[in-house]
């Protein structure tokens, strides 16, 4: 699998020739998603042949509702882990979205001004934290990894470590109970967010501006483009879809906990990774972080449903991931690769 | 020193440039005509790069002057120079790699559809432009959609080039444009050099590979310690009396500049 093709050829590339290594960078580039989509598949044969209840409309809607606030937020990440950052502030972000929302909803705020008020708030941190990223050089394990800490903190002290019940006949539960047209609402919410990650990831400049600040950032800023701003930016997406995913969970559950969405962050990253998005940046994929999201969500709900000890889940897939990247690393090796 | 009562299309005059106790510039001049190619070559820390960054913007100068087309200017920054049309390809190419050939080219100005006011990338366009761009250049590339990392250094170097190129420059710096190439390479990417002087781009060539300064060099200058010490027609000199130039040796006997002496010994 060696592309880099053969020195001298600039003058004279026989057509033959190109015509390899173009399907080659084809294969390179969509690898690790043919490689995932694999997984993804091998994953659902085995819970459908070995369970009795996997393969149903109703369990299938299940774990697309369940895994919404997984897709969204996986949506955002692939931006920012392709832009070269990390963001682990997630989970924290949708514990205190989610908390906050009930109590604003219990404080008596109509339920659009709670939603409105909570992207805000998942914007503001999301700038906050870009700030030190962006602009003060300062990294970004180092900053969201405070973050971590000093959000779920203040979730905490709001609540004093209880949950916060929402009122069950409050519009605002339909965010995550509703369906519509024999959809999840969630599931609807995170398709509508993929379609645009997937329009802006691939067909917009900011989309090229993110992978090439990923590659070579120096490059794209000589290239007159604001490149602190386009960094600062994809915290604030991560914020927000956080905020997004942490309103879903408090409307899905009924209630705001501080506890919500603990190691959330690590199962982001860990759809996004396996899904081909490239930890050193400039190479990422929302098609791949679609798979590998609905990949660690189908593993969840299928050890569940063969009657295997939830305790299993975290084991099989950390391995599956290792395994995944592995044989990706491997198999196509211009997809994880560093520069 | 050329002085034909041409127009040049730059006029550098007394530029200098003092690093701490390291006078790097020192009282140093360049002078370029429409289309001409220039071969700036001198040792390292001879202060070529410096005198080009001058140019390109990027450093600023204690004192001396620059004149484009008559016109004196003050870059105070590399989006001065560019305005001024003044281009450079940066040794490092500054290229992203995973990133394709079209994407590369139009980094930072690509061509955009508005759909519902949302500004979308133009594809069509950008890879007809792009081949369009690149034929006129005679870059061979099969593939706009390649990426980059998947081209050789020639064909590299040839996309930074062309993008310097596309932005219409009226001077255009490269800095060592064929360090580590293949030999095949070197020619296609000295051939590109040409193609773009004979559209009337004056070019600044800094490297170290004297051989290619007499195939596409109409005229060489000198550069010894920060200042200026030879400038040459490409037919009044050899290979030999360059190295010379470059080295010291032989300049230092000729000039009486004695005092030069010690610092002169290899």
């Amino acid at each position: 699998m060696n592309v880099t093709s053969s020195p001298g050829n600039i003058g004279a590339l026989p057509p033959k020739r190109a015509h390899n290594s173009t399907w080659k960078d084809v294969a390179i580039a969509n690898g690790s998603v043919v490689s995932i989509a694999l997984f993804f598949i091998v994953v659902c044969v085995v819970f459908s042949l070995i369970t009795n209840s996997f393969l149903t409309t109703p369990n299938l809607l299940n774990i697309v509702r369940q895994s919404a606030p997984l897709l969204i937020v996986a949506a955002a990440m692939t931006f920012v882990i392709t832009a070269g950052g990390i963001d682990l502030s997630v989970g924290s972000v949708l514990a205190l979205t989610a908390t906050l929302s009930a109590v604003l909803l219990q404080a008596g705020l109509p339920w659009p001004l709670v939603v409105i008020a909570m992207l805000a708030l998942g914007a503001a941190v999301g700038a906050l934290q870009g700030f030190f990223i962006a602009y003060e050089r300062i990294p970004a394990f180092i900053v969201t990894l405070a973050g971590l800490s000093v959000i779920r903190g203040v979730a905490l002290l709001i609540t004093g470590g209880y949950s916060i019940p929402v009122e069950p006949t409050s519009f605002f539960v339909n965010i995550g109970r509703a369906w519509f047209l024999g959809v999840p609402v969630p599931a609807l919410l995170a398709l509508v967010v993929l379609i645009i990650a997937y329009l802006a990831f691939n067909r917009t400049p900011f989309g090229r501006y993110v992978t090439g600040i990923g590659a070579n950032a120096e490059a794209v800023r000589r290239a007159g483009v604001d490149t602190r701003f386009m960094m600062l930016f994809v915290y604030i997406l991560s914020g927000m879809a956080a905020a997004v995913a942490g309103i879903i969970l408090a409307a899905r559950l009924g209630s705001g906990s501080s506890n919500a969405g603990q190691g959330f962050e690590l199962d982001v990253i860990a759809a996004v990774v396996l899904g081909g998005t490239s930890l050193f940046g400039g190479r990422g994929t929302i098609i791949g972080t679609v798979l590998g999201a609905l990949t660690v969500a189908v593993i969840g709900n299928g050890l569940i449903l063969a009657h295997m000890s939830p305790f299993l889940t975290p084991i099989v897939t950390g391995t599956i991931i290792l395994v995944a990247i592995w044989l990706n690393f491997r198999l196509f090796k211009g997809a994880t690769r560093s520069r | 020193m050329m002085s034909d009562g041409e127009t040049y299309r730059v006029r550098m005059t007394g530029i200098s440039k003092r690093y701490g106790p390291i006078q790097t510039l020192d009282d140093v001049s360049l002078n370029l005509k429409p289309g001409e190619v220039l071969g700036l070559v001198g040792d390292n820390g001879a202060g070529k790069s410096t005198l080009s960054k001058v140019l390109s913007g990027a450093v600023i100068p204690d004192s001396g002057s620059i004149e484009i087309d008559g016109k004196v200017v003050s870059f105070s920054s590399p989006a001065d120079a560019r305005a001024a049309r003044v281009e450079m390809v940066y040794q490092d190419l500054s290229l992203c790699d995973t990133v394709d050939v079209a994407g590369n080219l139009f980094l930072g100005r690509e061509p955009r559809r508005r759909v519902l006011g949302i500004p979308f990338l133009d594809n069509r366009r950008m890879h007809d432009e792009t081949r369009e761009m690149l034929d006129r250049l005679g870059i061979v590339i099969a593939d706009t959609r390649l990426k980059v990392e998947n081209l050789s250094g020639g064909q590299r170097q040839s996309i930074a080039i062309g993008r310097a190129a596309s932005f219409d420059p009226s001077v255009l710096i490269m800095d060592e444009p064929t360090a580590a190439l293949a030999v095949a390479e070197v020619e296609a990417v000295l051939d590109l050099i040409r193609a773009v002087s004979a559209r009337g781009v004056s070019v600044i060539l800094i490297t170290h590979r004297l051989q290619d300064l007499f195939l596409v060099c109409d005229r060489i200058q000198v550069m010894y310690e920060g200042r200026n010490v030879a400038e040459r027609k490409i037919g009044d000199t050899s290979i030999e009396e360059v190295v010379n130039l470059i080295v010291g040796r032989k300049f230092v006997a000729r000039s009486a500049r004695a005092s030069r002496d010690e610092a002169v010994q290899p």
